[in-house]
């Protein structure tokens, strides 16, 4: 086995930890910085929407599309959907009305136009994971870990290469 | 302290509601360009480039279906 193949990433596992955390695809690939900015950013629009819409925004049964795109943002959605449920038995516990009318008793019932930007946010959050879900998949495929190498970095004879093609 | 603060919606009136569009952008923009630019140093003019893009491509949008939907007969 040769040293490029022995550090070569693994694919299966740059998408394992792309889906389970946004930006981890890209921190194992050697794009810390870009992964970085890429779980900060989709971390915060999520829970922007989440702190938009309350525990309610992520609801497998109501919005079955939009769960699922909520689902791509990994362990933010996990974690919001068991605040989701966990409500939910809290009010089922209560008893009385229904499960919706509880809902909007406990003041938690989303009602628009907060549920449009709530789960607008959390959903193209999740949407935005799964683009880096692929750019992680494309570059460990590719065998390309790190940043690409800077142009005036490169030898000059490869340099001038490059440039005749 | 934290978790109340995710549990009760917050009340959004129809005008925030349009405004609360610039941060999605900003949100899109940013992993976009972070995936698509070849070298880090250039992030943040090609980001800044693409928020201008997509403002001024909604507002333009905004503006034509208002005169639309103002001056339709």
């Amino acid at each position: 086995m040769t040293k490029q193949e022995q550090s070569s990433p693994n694919p299966v596992l740059a998408v394992l930890l792309a889906c389970t955390i946004p930006g981890a695809g890209h921190f194992y690939l050697g794009r810390a910085k870009r992964g970085i900015i890429m779980f900060l950013t989709i971390t915060a629009l999520f829970w922007s929407g989440v702190g938009v819409g309350g525990v309610l925004t992520v609801d497998p049964q109501k919005e079955r599309w939009w769960f699922a795109a909520q689902m791509l943002t990994g362990i933010n959605g996990v974690v919001a959907w068991q605040r989701q449920t966990k409500a939910y038995q809290t009010l089922a516990k209560a008893g009385g009305d229904s499960l919706e009318d509880r809902t909007v008793t406990a003041g938690i019932a989303l009602v628009g136009p907060a549920e449009t930007v709530a789960r607008a946010y959390s959903g193209v959050a999740g949407l935005l994971n799964l683009m880096c879900i692929f750019d992680a998949l494309m570059l460990s495929v590719m065998g390309a870990p790190g940043e690409p190498q800077p142009q005036d970095d490169k030898p000059k004879g490869l340099a001038k290469k490059e440039a005749a093609n | 302290m934290i978790s109340a603060l995710f549990y009760n919606p917050v009340m959004v009136s129809f005008h925030s509601e349009l405004l609360l569009l610039l941060p999605l952008c900003a949100a899109v923009g940013l992993v976009y360009k972070a995936v698509r630019v070849e070298r880090l140093s250039q992030l943040p003019l090609e980001y800044v480039k693409l928020l201008a893009y997509m403002a001024f491509g909604l507002a333009a949008l905004c503006v034509l279906l208002w005169v639309i939907h103002t001056y339709w007969p």
